[in-house]
């Protein structure tokens, strides 16, 4: 069969992710094991663009392609193996083509598809199955994602406040190298000394790499390459916006799931005090595993959207007076702990100026789903609002911001959001993961003005958030739309850096093209080839 | 304003699932929750409960539950969002009741709390499904009775306004206090617990009655009391081995239109 | 006494009886090797753990429950026959005379149906004008003809206009005082809204036993008790109760379940006019009626096409709608589907939405949770169409489409 198929309108959902962009190819496959790709790649003209997709939930464009040949890896969708450590932990190899529902569903309902496992996984299964509920920790709002593309742009979501961005639940990656080549890669294996990385493919070729020279922010960061000295070569990959090979196979490090998790929506009648209380809170409950932000704008939109339709009818109603919601998840051993967590959160609410009375706490699997609800329908309903006014203008779309702050800086950027918002005379709603001062700030152009003064605000932003020392994108990736946000952010000399690193994977820059960079700086690098020296086999 | 909710704990309604090649109940890793419909009579009493106080009136709601000591739980549960008191009738002697020896033991429950104004139920359990509980109390406490009420009650000088369902529509029916009322679902949402409620809950006294301090008579509780037997359970046959329409969609569809055909819709 | 008996010769200790159970009311303890399962305070005798041991090692034991009643008193198979509003009998009630007729047949008893007639808005002065006339040169006439006519061998009946506003306390009371008197084995009434209302009203007065929405009744040879089939477990799991000590037996059964018998003019039955108790008086008041239309129920549709959550978009709704209307049904839906807006909750099909018991049932993407299946387990026939060949709702399919239900809908919608 033939794998490499010419487009056709039927394929035409693959031109766009949830960035809502849209791009054009020639061609495209759907490769359902490592050596059907390796096969595409040898049949493609070797100049040939090729954008590699997963589920294509990404914001930042890093799927839509660029001309030339998608690759969707959503067939290579296998569990392939587990293994226990010595210390208990389990590691599940997985395809990129994964979806972390289905992953969930399977860890949650011991249900992991397991034919064809040798014998060794199929007793660490058994251990699996015995022993207290596993699950992987990364937990995007978009559950539809698949791991391959979480990978590729390091994801995170609400818990990421307590277990960090994907990146270290991967113990190991397979990357497939535009030429075909393939590494294998296990975290602890190879590490850079310094900037410098040395790497050698499975076929016996030997590359060696320097890493670009920037220092990475302290605060929450998926823009450009982890680079850090002495970095493990799996940091590399992870978060690299598909732009240095092809992921094909992760293995993924699980955890106990927490045996009690409580959420608590904490309101407040003014944003200040939420902010005090995200302060004082973080150092002192220790188990609390995700704090996200609603301001008083967002809740608005809820009640709002409540009051007009069916879907949201089952959400509890907020009171007009809450200003803004503070929600802190509390994982715990048990319920004991969690009930003193509860005690320590109710008087450091009544500290900053908030109330006991003012939550809705839940226990129970129904109360959960009411917080999820609320939580997804803050997003949904500013969804819905945008879309009612592009019937009238069509032009404008959601504006939505993704930079994040080192703590201490917490307020100051909160007040930087409100005085610009307030000077443009711009509406906007804000809510986003708190606990690591990542807030969405969403401006809700009501006309083109609004529109075009909405992005110039983003551009200052990312230079002020620059200068506290922040990420101009914090979770979503760079991809295609936030690349000037990365120029901000670190300059030209750095990005060249970064684009020569490319270059030495991809000396045809072929893979991914527009990720990260432009085309006329990608070409460039590619033409000056120095950061790579090919050893002899 | 003295009102009672009864309460039963069933599992976590979610988790109760068919297996489907073996056709057991898989019943693994199922929380006990209150049953949902029990919920929405809970939050109903509540509504009543905010509306009589701020007319300046007193009210108390206290949940009711016949089941193993772990219920009680569920019962400060409630408390911490908004009930007063709860009673938990519990004992080995009140197990295999059916729904004749599950009324007489609330019945006796109430008695212990005195003389309700309104008694409030969920329409069914999802696990049972009987709908019986409800009319069956009305019956063995003397009053009367408005099944699956529909929308939020106004109670007013000793009269209690409801709409329910009924056979012909949805019925307005005017029921004297004191009465026993079922829930029907979506009335109202139960309202999440705060801070403040669960703090308060952990300190609250939940009676625990055994079958013997409810003054209840041994022969009309648990087992021995139920007239009904289960005799025995079964799969359903036929079902399962059902007749498998295979081919593309358009070949699927000619043979759905075949089978129709042969039922002569 | 009566409780969870273990054979602990028998046990195995092989731990099913524990998962089997929700409440934690069993356990298994002991050294390796010799494990046994414990009953614990968590034990509320629901027999699932009887149904899981493999060693038949678990037993429910039964302490005396015989009834102070001398069974062999009772005789006959009543059935309440429940009027609309405009008088007539339900369909379900000449269902009822017809399954009690067979039932009875073979107990070599009599049916007598019971007919409590009122007529809306009327006093008792003009009650009399309001109905059909008692007797015709032929005989009973009226509604208690047309029982006859189905299978009833007498028809007990009472017009009094305290029945007018459908009060369950004055039905149950007129019954109870009928039961009393005339001592019948088995009392069947449909399970309407009013009937699941007033059997239980009727049942803690009698002090006796009654089942739940019944979709099999049969008698058993051997002790001649009422065996009633009710579905559990969105009807994956049956179970059959039986009421072996007290009288009546009653069951409220399920419209629909088994069919009318044709009317049958010729067979000859008598007409018993009682009066009701003077002392008897409605405390309900009914202040009206807000006639659901036909047009927002499901309930009654011969035909139901059902989407749920697979149907994957709200534009997909109007493929589902237009076949149900080629179909001359109605649309029902999942509980996802009225959470997500994109139908109103009078179309849910469910534990929490409406049991429906159409001829056809065509369930498009939907996975069978076990809630959702609790609502259709009266369906005749059902074509479920789902991606996934593992989805739940198969199992209580007759007819199996392994596909997308989206393509397979347009493609029916084509041939029709």
């Amino acid at each position: 069969m033939q794998m490499i198929r010419p487009w056709a309108s039927e394929y035409d959902e693959y031109r766009r992710d949830e960035s809502r962009s849209t791009g054009e190819a020639e061609s495209i496959s759907f490769p359902t094991c490592e050596d059907e790709l390796r096969s595409i790649l040898s049949e493609l003209d070797p100049a040939t663009p090729i954008t590699v997709q997963g589920a294509r939930t990404g914001l930042a464009g890093g799927a839509v392609p660029h001309g030339g040949h998608v690759v969707s890896l959503v067939r290579m969708n296998a569990y392939k193996g587990l293994r226990q450590a010595a210390d208990g932990a389990f590691f599940l190899r997985v395809g990129p083509g994964v979806v972390l529902s289905e992953l969930r569903r399977h860890l949650h309902a011991k249900s992991l598809p397991a034919h064809g496992w040798d014998d060794a996984s199929r007793a660490a299964l058994e251990a699996l199955y015995a022993g207290p509920e596993q699950f992987f920790p990364t937990d995007p709002t978009e559950t539809s994602a698949c791991l391959g593309g979480m990978a590729a742009c390091n994801a995170s979501g609400a818990r990421s406040y307590r277990y960090g961005p994907m990146r270290p639940h991967v113990s190991g990656l397979r990357v497939v190298l535009p030429n075909g080549e393939t590494l294998a890669l296990r975290r602890g294996d190879v590490c850079a000394q310094g900037r410098a990385l040395e790497l050698a493919t499975e076929q016996g070729t030997t590359m060696r790499v320097d890493l670009p020279t920037y220092v990475m922010p302290r605060a929450k960061n998926a823009s450009g390459y982890f680079i850090a000295d002495d970095m493990d070569a799996v940091d590399l990959f992870i978060g690299s916006d598909g732009t240095l090979g092809i992921i094909t196979e992760l293995e993924l490090a699980l955890m106990p799931a927490p045996r009690v998790t409580w959420g608590v929506n904490c309101f407040f009648e003014d944003e200040g005090h939420a902010l005090d209380f995200v302060v004082r809170a973080r150092p002192a409950l220790d188990c609390a595993s995700a704090f996200e932000y609603f301001d008083g704008a967002a809740l608005d939109i809820l009640r709002t959207t409540r009051e007009d339709g069916a879907a949201f009818a089952s959400l509890p109603e907020v009171p007009d007076a809450y200003r803004a919601c503070v929600f802190v998840e509390l994982e715990c051993d048990g319920e004991t702990q969690a009930m003193e967590a509860l005690r320590e959160l109710g008087s450091l609410l009544e500290e900053v100026g908030g109330s006991e009375r003012d939550t809705w706490v839940a226990r129970t699997d129904v109360d959960r789903e009411r917080q999820r609800l609320f939580r997804h329908a803050v997003p949904e309903c500013v969804n819905i609002l945008i879309d009612r006014r592009r019937r009238v203008t069509p032009s404008i779309t959601k504006l939505g911001s993704d930079m994040s702050v080192p703590d201490e800086r917490l307020h100051d950027v909160v007040d930087l959001y409100r005085r610009t918002l307030a000077e443009a005379g711009l509406e906007s709603a804000a809510w986003g993961h708190i606990g690591n001062n990542h807030l969405h700030v969403n401006i809700l152009p009501r006309d083109e003005a609004d529109f075009a003064a909405g992005k110039d605000l983003f551009r200052a932003w990312a230079c002020e958030v620059t200068a506290m020392g922040g990420a101009v994108s914090a979770e979503h990736g760079v991809g295609k739309i936030k690349r000037d946000f990365l120029l901000t952010m670190y300059g030209e000399a750095h990005v060249d850096e970064m684009a020569r690193l490319k270059a030495a994977f991809d000396p045809t820059g072929r893979l991914n093209r527009g990720n990260l960079f432009d085309e006329a700086r990608l070409d460039a690098a590619v033409g000056e080839p120095d950061g790579i020296e090919e050893a002899a086999r | 304003m003295n009102i009672v909710v009864c309460v039963k704990a069933v599992l976590g309604s979610t988790e109760v699932k068919m297996d489907p090649k073996t056709h057991t109940i898989i019943r693994d890793g199922g929380e006990a929750v209150i049953n949902p419909f029990d919920a929405v009579a809970l939050e109903v009493a509540l509504r009543i409960k905010d509306e009589r106080r701020s007319a300046g009136e007193a009210c108390t709601v206290t949940v009711l539950s016949m089941g193993i000591p772990v219920t009680e739980k569920l019962l400060r549960d409630c408390i911490a969002r908004g009930a007063d008191a709860g009673l938990l009738l519990s004992d080995r002697a009140f197990a295999g009741a059916d729904t004749l020896a599950t009324t007489y033991a609330l019945s006796c429950g109430i008695a212990r709390l005195g003389v309700p104004d309104l008694v409030l139920c969920g329409k069914m359990a999802v696990d049972g499904d009987t709908a019986q509980i409800g009319p069956e109390l009305a019956g063995a406490l003397g009053i009367p009775c408005a099944v699956g009420v529909t929308g939020l009650p106004a109670v007013t000088d000793g009269t209690v306004t409801v709409r329910r369902e009924s056979d012909a529509g949805v019925a307005t029916v005017d029921v004297p206090l004191p009465a026993v009322l079922t829930v029907a679902k979506d009335v109202a949402e139960l309202r999440m617990a705060s801070i403040a409620g669960i703090l308060a809950a952990e300190d609250a006294e939940i009676s625990v009655l055994s079958a013997e301090a409810a003054g209840a008579d041994a022969a009309r509780i648990g087992l021995a009391g139920s007239p009904t037997q289960v005799v025995r359970s079964f799969v359903p046959e036929g079902d399962a081995r059902g007749v498998e329409i295979t081919g593309d969609a358009a070949a699927q569809a000619e043979q759905v239109v075949e089978v129709m055909r042969g039922m002569a819709l | 006494m009566s409780g969870l008996l273990i054979d602990v010769e028998k046990c195995i200790g092989c731990a099913r009886c524990v998962r089997a159970c929700g409440n934690a009311g069993i356990e298994v303890e002991g050294p390796w090797g010799a494990r046994k399962a414990r009953a614990t305070d968590g034990c509320i005798l629901c027999g699932a753990c009887v149904d899981a041991c493999p060693v038949d090692a678990l037993s429910i034991e039964r302490g005396g429950t015989s009834g102070p009643q001398d069974l062999d008193e009772y005789r006959d198979y009543w059935v309440f026959a429940q009027v609309d509003e405009a008088g007539r009998p339900l369909d379900v009630a000449l269902e009822l005379v017809g399954k009690a007729r067979s039932l009875a047949d073979g107990r070599g008893c009599r049916v007598v149906a019971l007919l409590a007639e009122g007529a809306p808005g009327t006093g008792a002065a003009d009650l009399e004008s309001a109905l059909p006339p008692r007797e015709s040169v032929d005989g009973p006439s009226g509604n208690a003809a047309l029982l006859i006519s189905v299978g009833a061998d007498e028809v007990i009946r009472c017009r009094d206009a305290r029945f007018s506003t459908f009060d369950a306390e004055v039905h149950a009371e007129w019954i109870c005082s009928l039961v009393r008197e005339r001592r019948p084995e088995a009392l069947l009434y449909g399970a309407t809204v009013f009937g699941r209302e007033l059997a239980p009203a009727v049942a803690v007065r009698l002090q006796t036993g009654l089942t739940a929405d019944c979709t099999m009744l049969e008698v058993d040879p051997e002790t001649g008790l009422l065996q009633q089939t009710r579905p559990a477990f969105g009807g994956n799991l049956m179970a059959t109760i039986v009421c072996p000590a007290h009288r009546p037996q009653m069951a409220t059964v399920r419209p629909g379940v088994f069919a009318a018998p044709e009317p049958d003019g010729a067979r000859v039955g008598t007409v018993s006019d009682v009066p009701l108790d003077d002392r008897l008086a409605p405390r309900v008041r009914l202040l009206g009626v807000e006639r659901s239309s036909a047009a927002d129920s499901i309930t009654d549709a011969d035909v139901l096409v059902v989407v749920g959550r697979g149907i994957g978009s709200k534009k997909n709704l109007g493929i589902a709608r237009d076949l149900a209307d080629a179909l001359g049904g109605k649309l029902g839906c999942t509980r996802p589907i009225v959470e997500a807006g994109w139908c109103d909750p009078w179309r849910q099909v469910g534990q929490t939405g409406v049991s429906v018991a159409p001829r056809l049932l065509i369930s498009l993407g939907v996975s069978g949770a076990i809630q959702h299946l609790a609502g259709m387990s009266g369906a005749q026939a059902v074509i479920a169409v789902n991606e996934d060949p593992d989805a739940p709702i198969f199992a209580s399919a007759q007819y199996k489409v392994v596909g997308d239900c989206v393509k397979v809908a347009e493609e029916l919608l084509a041939r029709l």
